[in-house]
């Protein structure tokens, strides 16, 4: 765990360093060769200078593997950073530093013991991203996203912080493991603004509304990272807070997440079936996604850790790459408008077949990994006699349909003058996604067994 | 050897196959896998005994363990006749895209190969779950099949269908899930007969039926739900369309003779009222089938007519029902391709869409008038054909069960037969009009095409008994009725 922090914080001023000088060419070897190392330092299960951390930092077995799951997603997107390198002198390594500092906050985040700690990672994870969303300086909309993306997200730390100080308040620690016994009504009222927090950062209604703009403004590689890297993580890091402490939260926070839950995949999906951009198209669906993840949250017994892990992957796969062919898209029409997506199938069927195997598993259809992610979630929430919310959830899988399959049905309309072009090398990357999906969606037992 | 997996194998592999090959090549691949499945199927027909096993060939994969899903396929005396049906059709839908002319890119022979190895699938499944994914899963090649070969607004119409079944689906979903999160956490769903053994309250059936009612009304489609259908016929491709109408619709169909009898109670409660809905679909599509000056749409509706009428007789729960309806999915499934067929040829050769538009083709190609009144006497259920025998029996338990009920079901025949003469006699007698004097003769493929459909709506209709006896075999197991 520590070897795997430092790992990344040293590989980041590395990159720093060898951006100033100039060797542009190994920048990301160095990057790919250090996320690797960290992905094997998590994996083999060592203790080497753990005791540092003071319990401040734990490795457990599900933020191993929901670290694991983020930094295979920040692995498979990191060789699109290349498309950058042709820009300006020095941005592909202030890029790929900051990019290593993003990964090493949400590592933190997952795996904290101890408020500041978390606290910590959320800001390290936070100020990287703002950077990220306003990577692109000559862009007044980036410029719009980076800024409107800071000031909500500092709106958001203050709140975590108003609700970690009711807690060391009532309880005078800032351990989570000291604070979870700690069963008294006024840390339940800390525990609603720390969550709330989170559902800000996770951007669940009613707290979603940065989201669309900053993930407009963002250049689409980093919207991806923004919709994987940020939600798994933020998503995780809520989640673990929850099972940690779910016994002395009180009854009624189950009502808390049921509205959130609600207003999420109802107002999700009404907005996203207006949205004429497939790019805030992809916010409000990751808005409504996150909603269906928060289904786990509601377990009264035991905690089933592989329903949502199995969500994070099918989910990161397949809005990887969504957002990797709008990038492309994008970048050879100028635009992310619907339209710009007409005759991509007919010049491009490879890019179509992707994108429309992932947008298939985004809504849910059979035989893909989404499929299988929404069967699992549902049948928690009905085991655990949620079937109402269960019943709107599909029905809102129905209505987040229509828009995924708008989508579709723009790409393989027929008229085309356009001449699409992508490599390759990347094509194959996006195929390896798709083959997850596929292979996720046929023998989950698979995968399930990975997680368990 | 599991064999009934090796049916769905078959055109799967040839799908892919089709897809990266060439234009050239992936209507013969096409060809070679449907006609391919169509002789294994026949080798397993003809190794299949009814009276020692009811399910044959089966093939088991524990699929997720953690949900207590598991993959089971396999041919029993309920699923036999779609299962023939599916093969027959596909090859005529295979070959109908190649006399339509190779305009027709690899993609398109690949769909076709997906939906035959999702369509193999769904009908041979063995358990609730493997039903659910492959109907659901269907729905995609069909989806691509139509929004990539359809006519001009078949974007609306496909979307329209697709969020209806959608809906379905998902419904079905649900109450599949609640139905085994509702078990005993130790027991398994892995055939149809768990299904049936274990029974939930009478409170939970009444739900759990309305979501699978409403799932298969959907998709058959029943009458209140079926406003997705013409809009969706008339701008398919007609080789695609030979799939959606004959095959498609009778996945509702199937579902009900599959899950009805694990409903037995909320049938019987509910039996009213759903007849009632099937019966005003089958004099409302007569109805609306009569208005319609489109050939395609005429189709369509009759369409209805029928299903609504096979609907209604899975409902009575009767022997003589369950016979009459899966008897009658053959049967229908034959005439609609049929029918679908002549509306290509026609069509095809004038591009006109209106019954008005044509008269007087007998007189310049009697063959195809020939063709074509064997075929309609079927779809109008004249006895001798394998249109009668299906209708006749499902009127006879309509009839057995509430007398008013079958005599209003049993106009659909008359009705049938006035809008399918009516449609006959105008396209066929009276002076040639202009656009027919240049109406091609049939060509060689489109004669094979015609000969196999009319030859085998000719032999199920003359000898009918062993194929009509499988429904009765299917009633007994799902009843548990010992053999005697």
């Amino acid at each position: 765990m520590m070897l795997a922090l430092i790992i990344l914080t040293l590989a980041g001023l590395l990159i720093l360093f060898l951006g100033f000088s100039g060797m542009r060419n190994v920048l990301l070897p160095v990057a790919i060769i250090a996320i690797s190392a960290a992905i094997f330092s998590l994996s083999s299960q060592q203790t080497f200078w753990n005791h540092y951390l003071a319990d401040m930092v734990q490795v457990d077995g599900l933020s191993r593997k929901i670290s694991l799951i983020l930094m295979f997603a920040a692995l498979g997107l990191l060789p699109f950073f290349n498309l950058f390198k042709n820009r300006g002198q020095e941005e592909l390594s202030d890029f790929l530093g900051i990019y290593l500092f993003a990964i090493l906050g949400s590592i933190l985040m997952v795996s904290a013991l101890n408020y500041m700690s978390l606290f910590l990672g959320v800001e390290i994870l936070s100020i990287s991203m703002y950077v990220l969303a306003g990577a692109n300086r000559r862009s007044i909309l980036s410029n719009e996203a980076s800024l409107k993306y800071f000031i909500t997200g500092s709106f958001t730390s203050a709140i975590m912080l108003f609700g970690i100080g009711w807690i060391y308040a009532e309880s005078g620690s800032l351990s989570m493991i000291q604070t979870s016994g700690v069963a008294t009504s006024m840390m339940s009222f800390g525990f609603i603004f720390l969550f709330t927090a989170f559902a800000l950062k996770v951007a669940l209604v009613p707290f979603h509304f940065w989201a669309p703009d900053v993930y407009q403004g963002t250049p689409t590689l980093f919207t991806a990272s923004m919709a994987t890297l940020v939600k798994i993580a933020a998503i995780g890091a809520f989640y673990r807070l929850v099972q940690l402490n779910h016994a002395v939260l009180p009854e009624w926070i189950n009502w808390y997440f049921v509205l959130l839950i609600l207003a999420t995949l109802i107002l999700g999906n009404i907005l996203a079936v207006t949205q004429d951009s497939v790019k805030r198209l992809f916010a409000y669906s990751g808005i409504v996604q996150s909603g269906f993840i928060l289904m786990g949250f509601l377990y009264q017994s035991a905690y089933v850790d592989w329903t949502m892990l199995f969500y994070f992957i099918a989910y990161a796969s397949a809005s990887l790459v969504g957002f990797i062919v709008i990038h492309f898209v994008e970048a050879q029409s100028g635009s992310d408008s619907l339209d710009s997506f007409a005759g991509l199938s007919k010049s491009n069927p490879g890019l179509a077949l992707v994108l429309s195997i992932s947008l298939i598993s985004l809504a849910g259809g059979p035989l893909t990994a989404g499929f299988m992610a929404k069967i699992f979630i549902l049948s928690q929430s009905i085991q655990n006699n949620f079937t109402a919310l269960a019943m709107v959830a599909v029905i809102s899988a129905v209505v987040s349909m229509y828009y995924y399959y708008k989508v579709i049905n723009a790409i393989y309309s027929k008229s085309s003058d356009q001449p699409w072009s992508v490599s390759i090398y990347y094509r194959g990357l996006l195929y390896v996604f798709t083959i997850i999906t596929l292979v996720a969606g046929l023998l989950p037992s698979v995968l399930i067994g990975l997680l368990k | 050897m599991n064999s009934s997996g090796v049916l769905i194998l078959i055109p799967f592999i040839f799908s892919l196959l089709s897809f990266v090959s060439g234009k050239k090549w992936s209507s013969i691949i096409a060809l070679i896998s449907s006609v391919g499945s169509l002789f294994y199927f026949l080798l397993l027909l003809s190794a299949y005994n009814v009276k020692t096993n009811y399910v044959a060939f089966g093939f088991y994969y524990d699929w997720i363990p953690s949900i207590r899903a598991s993959l089971s396929f396999g041919m029993d005396a309920a699923n036999l006749l779609v299962l023939m049906l599916t093969q027959i059709v596909v090859c005529l839908a295979v070959l109908a895209t190649m006399v339509k002319g190779n305009d027709r890119t690899a993609s398109y022979y690949g769909l076709i190969g997906l939906t035959h190895t999702f369509l193999n699938a769904f009908f041979s499944a063995q358990n609730p779950m493997t039903f659910l994914i492959f109907f659901e899963a269907t729905l995609i090649p069909v989806y691509f099949l139509i929004l990539n070969f359809g006519g001009p607004k078949r974007k609306q119409a496909v979307f329209k269908f697709f969020i209806y079944t959608v809906f379905g689906g998902l419904l079905m979903l649900l109450a599949i899930l609640f139905y085994q999160s509702n078990m005993f956490p130790q027991l398994r769903l892995d055939s149809w007969a768990d299904f049936y053994q274990y029974k939930l309250s009478l409170k939970y059936q009444y739900w759990l039926f309305a979501a699978f009612f409403i799932a298969f009304a959907i998709k058959a489609p029943l009458f209140p739900f079926h406003t997705w259908q013409a809009d969706l016929y008339s701008q398919a491709d007609r080789p695609t369309l030979m799939i959606l109408a004959a095959l498609l619709s009778k996945m509702g169909i199937y579902g009900f003779v599959r899950f009805n009898f694990f409903f037995i109670q909320v049938v019987y409660d509910w039996f009213n009222y759903i007849t009632l809905l099937c019966v005003i679909g089958v004099v409302y599509g007569a109805i609306v089938a009569w208005r319609q000056k489109d050939i395609i749409r005429l189709i369509a509706y009759s369409s209805l007519s029928h299903i609504g009428l096979m609907a209604a007789g899975t409902m009575t729960l009767t022997n003589i029902g369950m016979q009459g309806a899966m008897f009658a999915m053959l049967a229908h499934g034959l005439a609609v391709a049929g029918l679908i067929f002549v509306a290509d040829v026609m069509i095809r050769r004038t591009n006109e869409h209106s019954v008005d538009s044509f008269s007087g083709i007998a007189r310049n190609n009697p063959r195809f008038a020939v063709y074509f009144f064997i075929i309609l006497l079927s779809a109008v259920g004249l006895p001798l054909t394998c249109g009668f025998i299906g209708e006749f029996y499902l009127i006879w338990a309509l009839v057995e069960f509430k007398f008013y009920i079958g005599l209003v079901a049993a106009l659909t025949l008359i009705f049938g037969a006035a809008y399918m003469l009516r449609w006959y006699q105008k396209t066929m007698f009276g002076i040639p009009s202009s656009n027919i004097i240049g109406f091609q003769k049939l060509s060689l493929s489109e004669d094979y095409i015609f000969l196999i459909l009319v030859m085998l709506i000719l032999i199920l209709g003359l000898f009918p008994a062993d194929w009509i006896g499988f429904g009765q075999f299917a009633y007994k197991y799902m009843n548990f009725i010992p053999d005697n």
